[in-house]
């Protein structure tokens, strides 16, 4: 359009005429023609069989003659008065056209029209619309950006589009840019060099002690230090900085608290729960031995490249390894590709197939190559140079892979303790059930014994009698009346996931192998066939418009064209996969982890840099595509990613380079801090330090350091920690029937460990880690968010889990120390980490003692754990409710938190106090 | 735009207005009682609050309101239709139940329906939408969410999003149930990726409606207003040392916000200033309906007060077996209560900017599968019809829009997919689908995820 413009005033008219029509035929042959086809030939083609209102688009003459209701619908060179302009503006509400909302064109495609009319409406032959198409595709690079190899798009006005260069940037192979300054740590290389460049303000002094060792501690472990370990760090603070810190960052990264913390984010990303979620929202019984290996993982500072491919292939790896010489762990690993919600039941057994499959794929996608695989899934990518066909070559390295609870024996590292007792409980629970059922089964099938005997005949049970026509047997259920119909199938619903439940206790694993499609897809329980014959993997094919039902072209198993990156010596196709059945997702991984895959490098560093930043260089983690946030750091993204790779993928030695930095020691405060916020409002030069909420498993963890009642040991069995008591034995309906209540862990010692080790049923959240934005597991959580909502404020200061943090803290307190004042000074010692400020000291002492003048007359009462409870259904095929018992045996002899009513008004007046700590922003902010 | 606005809390890029954060709008309230965080809406709106009722297990189309009078004749005669997930041999059920034409307008309705015949005059019956998902929990997510996975936020989210809500003290999106979650629990009213505030709040049927709104009973308000001002002071001394992270001050406020709260809620909850007339009419008084009549009156006493959508979830309408009983049961529990509720709304004058919704997750099939060896009078779940009832709000009244074919098996006329249903309630509140978006994981989203149609012919 620029070029027309510029012409207007060229002087010679003739010549500017020729011109225009040059330029009209050359936007006919790149653009309208396609549009055409596209969006108006569906229905306006004799020869595609469809000439609505009689108008025919295929040929200028045919334009030129219109259609039944006007003969204006073109007038070349006039788009004002031509009625397909004014159709496909949706001018006139009886002309809307294309006639769907998904399918009008936009303000872009609409200007190409009105701009070929105004040039005539050009329509040359096709032999000179080839011609100038083959020009414009030798042109690597013109003014509407540049073309990008792919294995082609499903057409090619996709394989040929243009791309804006800063579009393309994670597709760019990496070149480590230069730090031209070696005195300084390269990262306040490039930050500062950004910062000049963009604003006129100096970085943020450094932090002080006290903060750098709260920020260090929160960021490499998730706790909190202790006012002990604050005042050791101060002292050696005082001899030497650099020293001390360097020393922290050292004895943090040994602690197997870095292992938590690290996981902590990796299952955000992979999505990591118990259970199945969906109708049935099946236990998952051994996936916490995938939360484990992550921990491990992150403990030895096992390189990214190998972490991956264990995740992707380690059943393949497994295979490979001598016989006797098999590491369970890599079984182990793979339970990565169990994560997603997915449960079969009532889904058409390809459809069941095909959720699974689109999700493993969109989760290593995210995961590993920060690529989000579903926008190009259904048809080629709208925005990035990724075409349908390689979103099905990457499916296909996973068509082979098959689900199941695969054997793995214990690993020595694995922590066991709790499987003994938890077998108890949960036999329990079982025979329970069982007794219940059969006492059930027993009544109807004597109603059943006496309407045989009542008509002389010989009684039949419940199979025998299957088959006969109705009038031959007694109606279903029996001698039962509804609500035992109803309590029956309860029962029978409790029977199978008590007996489902026991496999947590075996050595079994949740992974994959590679063999043919089972004959059924259930979830509930899923094994390996104990041979593997000969088998065919399945041949992949392009699904149109992401369907079962409309295969397309077949492929062959490859990776991401775009990033020119080969996966084979194959010569005509690098980017193929071995297509032998076993071995295509390990191929897969190592080209994800090859050195030179651009993505995986600056995804991972990316996703460490959020986590001492509270905020990533590229914005959006799981998606590096065009339309997610660009880097703030381009540079210092690439160098970073660089260096980790040629340095071993390691990641400690990441964490050290970052926290040395003096950008990562900054402080919240800046002296012109108006000035930033005029120059970098968001905060994007990082010229200072953004405090942070505390994460929901860190708020929880916190108190439970303060009170000192944390329970420090690692992994093993899924932890119940109690959880609102309400929503505990809240009812929730699963497939036919109401799942079992949460019964929290007996001891104080097994509910007081770690957040992470809580169990995580999709169904049913905990309502507060909920509150504090723990992410929903069933979509990869890129980044927290930490919003302020007012049922915080309900949570932080009524919930029970909070009062009782609060007791055990003021018991603690009163432990240590008799003396008012010594108390109110060692409460905010062991929650701020500091000692009080004069005024501080003060007001608080005057509060305490107001609260213990209250307390003098306040009455608490009793918390009651119930042993059962009884609970009511609709039964869906009376419609009518009926009411069950069930037990609740952990609180027969619960080992429950102190509570008010149990302590002195003195002590409750402390706690009052302390729950204030609690709630306030010095508390729940990192700075 | 609010001067409140602040870059810690707004990471996330808005395409569509900018929510105020609780903090401002807490500070609002301060300043100036009932000042409400309301947005323009995008078009002239015909509803501003939206009731649904869902009937949880997917309520059958031919023994409500679409009657069959072919599929009456196959009873007990075999079905060869295919494509379902019932397996081994399978039989057409005909309806228990009869028909009549009810109102002036003639709508159908089974003869269960003893008081909806009443209001037949302000209903519109759509029987033209088709869901995806053949099981419980997918098909709730994709009615409640627009995602068939669960996660993303609901409708009663992106309406709140889009159109602020008129009530500080209260939730925007209100949500009730039945003491039992309906499957996948409170995914199916979450604000997924949207802001928090969004989330629909339960009002829980028992105990105390909203999780933690009161302290343990020792603690009085006394005791609390000095809590809070403890609070207040401690928060102040740490905020002078921080006066830029304006996050600090939004949590403080939102504590005064919650302590009002506390006050507001139990006013809404109590029935106390309702009249013995009315809640006899909302049945109340007979054990059957009185639970979910009570959730209707509240729903009345909510949008009253502001809150923009309000959903009560009515399970037990999946009805696999003894279809005769099982729906009777639950017609009855509805029927009068939803019938008061629409009097009611219409006799205040607020019906007509009240939208009310009665649906499933699902229809469902016209034929059943022998179970146990005998005919299972009942219905196995349909994802290619429905039926959906509506009332007020810009929807046409005493009409039937679309059609089932001649078994009620399958939606082919005026049949829609559930996004445009969606599509069109977000038209009716004044918002456009494909404006109302939000920048999630790289990319603008939306309800429909990929956008819809208007289905015109519901509106008047």
């Amino acid at each position: 359009m620029r070029v027309v413009l510029s012409l207007l005033v060229f002087p010679i008219w003739a010549m500017a005429f020729d011109q225009e029509r040059l330029l009209g035929e050359k936007l006919f042959s790149l653009e309208i023609h396609h549009l055409l086809e596209s969006k108006c030939f569906a229905c306006h083609s004799e020869e595609k069989g469809k000439v609505k209102g009689g108008l025919d688009l295929t040929t200028r003459n045919k334009m030129l003659r219109g259609g039944e209701s006007s003969d204006k619908v073109l007038v070349p060179g006039n788009p004002e008065a031509s009625l397909l302009i004014q159709a496909i503006k949706w001018k006139d509400p009886k002309y809307e056209m294309p006639p769907k909302e998904n399918d009008r064109l936009y303000g872009k495609q609409i200007e190409a029209f009105e701009q070929w009319v105004r040039l005539g409406a050009q329509w040359p032959d096709q032999e000179s619309q080839n011609r100038y198409v083959e020009k414009e595709r030798s042109v690597e690079v013109t003014e509407e950006g540049v073309l990008m190899p792919t294995s082609g798009g499903l057409s090619d006005q996709w394989t040929y589009r243009r791309y804006k260069p800063e579009d393309l940037w994670a597709f760019l192979p990496i070149v480590r840019p230069e730090v031209h300054d070696q005195t300084v740590n390269p990262i306040d290389f490039f930050i500062n060099e950004n910062l000049k460049e963009k604003a006129t303000v100096s970085p943020a002094p450094p932090a002080d002690s006290r903060t750098l060792i709260k920020r260090a501690y929160l960021d490499l472990s998730g706790l909190p230090p202790t006012p002990h370990q604050i005042h050791e760090f101060g002292l050696a603070w005082k001899k030497d900085q650099n020293r001390a810190w360097l020393t922290l960052l050292d004895e943090l990264l040994a602690s197997e608290h870095f292992g938590e913390r690290s996981a902590q984010h990796w299952l955000d990303v992979a999505r990591y729960a118990d259970t199945a979620g969906l109708s049935n929202d099946y236990e998952r019984s051994n996936m916490w031995r995938y939360r484990d290996y992550v921990v491990r993982s992150f403990n030895q500072d096992k390189p990214y490249d190998q972490f991956v491919v264990e995740q992707i292939a380690g059943d393949e790896l497994w295979e490979r390894q001598p016989k006797e010489d098999r590491n369970p762990e890599l079984l182990i690993a793979t339970s990565f590709l169990r994560m997603g919600p997915w449960d079969p039941a009532m889904v058409l057994k390809h459809e069941a197939r095909q959720l699974y499959l689109d999700d493993v794929v969109n989760a290593v996608g995210q995961t590993f190559l920060s690529t989000t695989m579903r926008c190009f899934k259904c048809h080629d990518h709208k925005f990035d140079p990724l075409p349908t066909k390689d979103y099905y070559r990457f499916y296909a390295a996973f068509s082979g892979t098959q689900l199941a609870e695969r054997s793995a024996p214990f690993l020595k590292q694995e922590n066991l303790q709790g499987m003994e007792t938890g077998q108890k409980a949960t036999r329990r629970m079982l025979d329970f059930a069982k007794e219940k059922y059969h006492q059930l089964l027993e009544k109807q099938e004597a109603a059943a014994k006496k309407w045989f005997s009542d008509r002389g005949k010989e009684y039949l049970n419940q199979n025998q009698r299957r088959g006969l026509p109705d009038e031959e047997k007694p109606p279903r259920h029996v001698g039962l009346s509804p609500a035992e119909t109803g309590r029956m199938k309860v029962r029978k619903q409790d029977d199978w996931i008590w007996e489902r439940r026991m496999e947590r206790y075996l050595p079994l694993v949740q992974s994959v192998y590679n063999g043919p499609l089972p004959q059924k897809l259930d979830a509930r329980k899923m094994r390996m066939p104990e041979k593997i014959g000969e088998f065919e993997t399945p041949q992949t094919f392009i699904l149109m418009g992401g369907s079962s039902d409309a295969p397309g072209d077949p492929v062959s198993p490859g990776v991401l064209s775009a990033l020119g990156l080969s996966a084979s010596n194959h010569e005509k196709d690098p980017y193929s996969l071995p297509k032998s059945s076993s071995g295509r997702r390990l191929a897969l991984a190592r080209w994800i982890t090859h050195p030179d895959n651009q993505l995986s490098a600056r995804s991972i560093v990316n996703r460490v840099w959020q986590r001492h930043f509270g905020k990533p260089l590229a914005g959006n983690p799981n998606n590096f595509g065009g339309k997610g946030k660009k880097p703030t750091h381009p540079k210092l993204l690439d160098w970073l990613a660089a260096d980790f790779v040629e340095n071993g993928w390691k990641f400690k030695r990441l964490h050290k380079l970052i926290m040395s930095s003096n950008a990562y020691r900054m402080s919240t405060k800046h002296p012109h801090l108006e000035k930033l916020r005029q120059e970098d409002p968001e905060n994007q030069l990082l010229a200072y330090r953004e405090p942070r909420r505390l994460s929901a498993e860190e708020l929880r963890d916190a108190l439970l350091v303060s009170t000192g009642e944390l329970n420090r040991s690692v992994g093993g069995l899924p932890v119940m920690p109690e959880i609102n008591m309400e929503v505990a034995l809240q009812p929730r309906m699963i497939q036919f029937s109401l799942a079992p209540a949460y019964q929290p862990s007996r001891t104080p010692a097994e509910r007081n460990r770690r957040t992470l080790y809580a169990y995580r049923v999709r169904g049913q959240p905990d309502p507060y880690l909920e509150l504090f934005n723990q992410p929903n597991p069933n979509d990869s959580c890129e980044e927290r968010v930490s919003e302020s909502v007012s049922p915080q404020a309900f949570t932080l200061l009524n919930s029970e889990l909070m009062n009782d943090r609060a007791i055990a803290l003021a018991l603690r307190i009163e432990e240590e120390f008799k003396d008012l004042r010594m108390q109110v000074k060692r409460a905010i010692q062991l929650t701020f980490g500091r000692s009080p400020t004069p005024v501080e000291w003060e007001r608080l002492q005057d509060y305490l003692g107001k609260m213990r003048s209250y307390h003098q007359s306040s009455r608490p009462t009793n918390t009651e754990y119930p042993t059962s409870i009884t609970r009511s259904l609709v039964e869906e095929n009376t419609g009518e409710t009926f009411e069950y018992e069930e037990i609740l045996p952990v609180f027969e002899n619960y080992q429950k938190d102190k509570k008010a009513h149990e302590i002195k008004a003195d002590t409750l007046a402390l706690s009052d106090l302390c729950l204030l700590l609690f709630n306030s922003n010095e508390f729940i902010y990192v700075y | 735009m609010n001067p409140f606005v602040f870059p810690s809390l707004c990471r996330r890029d808005f395409l569509y207005g900018l929510t105020s954060s609780l903090g401002s709008l807490a500070m609002t309230d301060l300043l100036a009682k009932d000042a409400p965080d309301l947005k323009k809406p995008m078009h002239q709106p015909r509803a501003k609050n939206v009731i649904m009722l869902f009937m949880e297990g997917g309520p059958s189309q031919v023994d409500t309101f679409d009657p069959k009078p072919e599929l009456n004749k196959l009873h007990k005669t075999e079905s060869k239709r295919t494509g379902t997930l019932e397996f081994g041999e399978k039989f057409f059920v005909g309806s228990p139940y009869g028909s009549r034409k009810v109102g002036q307008s003639g709508l159908d309705m089974s003869d269960q329906w003893v008081h909806l015949p009443e209001v037949a005059d302000e209903l519109c019956n759509y029987r033209g939408c088709y869901a995806e998902s053949l099981n419980h929990p997918e098909a709730l997510f994709h009615m409640n969410t627009g995602s068939r996975l669960g996660g993303d936020p609901a409708i009663g989210a992106w309406a709140n999003y889009g159109l602020g809500s008129e009530n500080q003290n209260l939730p925007g999106y209100v949500v009730m149930t039945e003491l039992a979650l309906p499957q996948g629990g409170s995914r199916n009213w979450s604000n997924g990726f949207l802001p928090g505030q969004y989330q629909g709040t339960r009002l829980r049927p028992t105990g105390s409606p909203i999780l933690d709104l009161h302290g343990p009973q020792h603690k009085n308000r006394r005791h609390q207003r000095m809590a809070l001002d403890e609070l207040a002071f401690l928060n102040k001394e740490h905020a002078q040392a921080h006066p830029y992270h304006q996050e600090l001050e939004t949590r403080m406020q939102s504590y005064e916000l919650a302590y009002r709260m506390q006050m507001e809620v139990p006013g809404v909850m109590s029935l106390e200033g309702e009249s013995e007339k009315t809640k006899e009419s909302y049945g109340l008084n007979q054990q059957e309906t009185a639970e979910f009549g009570k959730q209707c009156l509240m729903a009345r006493r909510l949008v009253e007060k502001g809150v923009r959508f309000v959903q009560i979830f009515s399970g037990g309408w999946d009805s696999h077996d003894y279809l005769e009983r099982a729906h009777a049961a639950r017609i009855r529990s509805v029927d009068k209560p939803m019938t008061a509720l629409i009097k009611d709304l219409k006799n205040r004058g607020m019906l007509k900017d009240t939208l009310v919704l009665w649906l499933g997750e699902f229809g469902r099939t016209p034929d059943n599968n022998r179970r146990g060896g005998v005919y299972a009078i009942g219905r196995g779940h349909n994802n290619k019809a429905m039926t959906i009832l509506m009332a007020g709000g810009g929807v046409k009244a005493g009409a039937i829009v679309g059609g089932t074919d001649e078994i009620g098996a399958e939606a082919v006329e005026v049949a829609h997919p559930i996004r445009d249903f969606h599509v069109t309630l977000l038209h009716l509140l004044g918002l456009d689908d494909n404006k109302l978006t939000y920048f999630h994981g790289g990319r603008y989203k939306q309800l429909s995820q990929f956008g819809g149609q208007i289905i015109k012919e519901i509106i008047t």
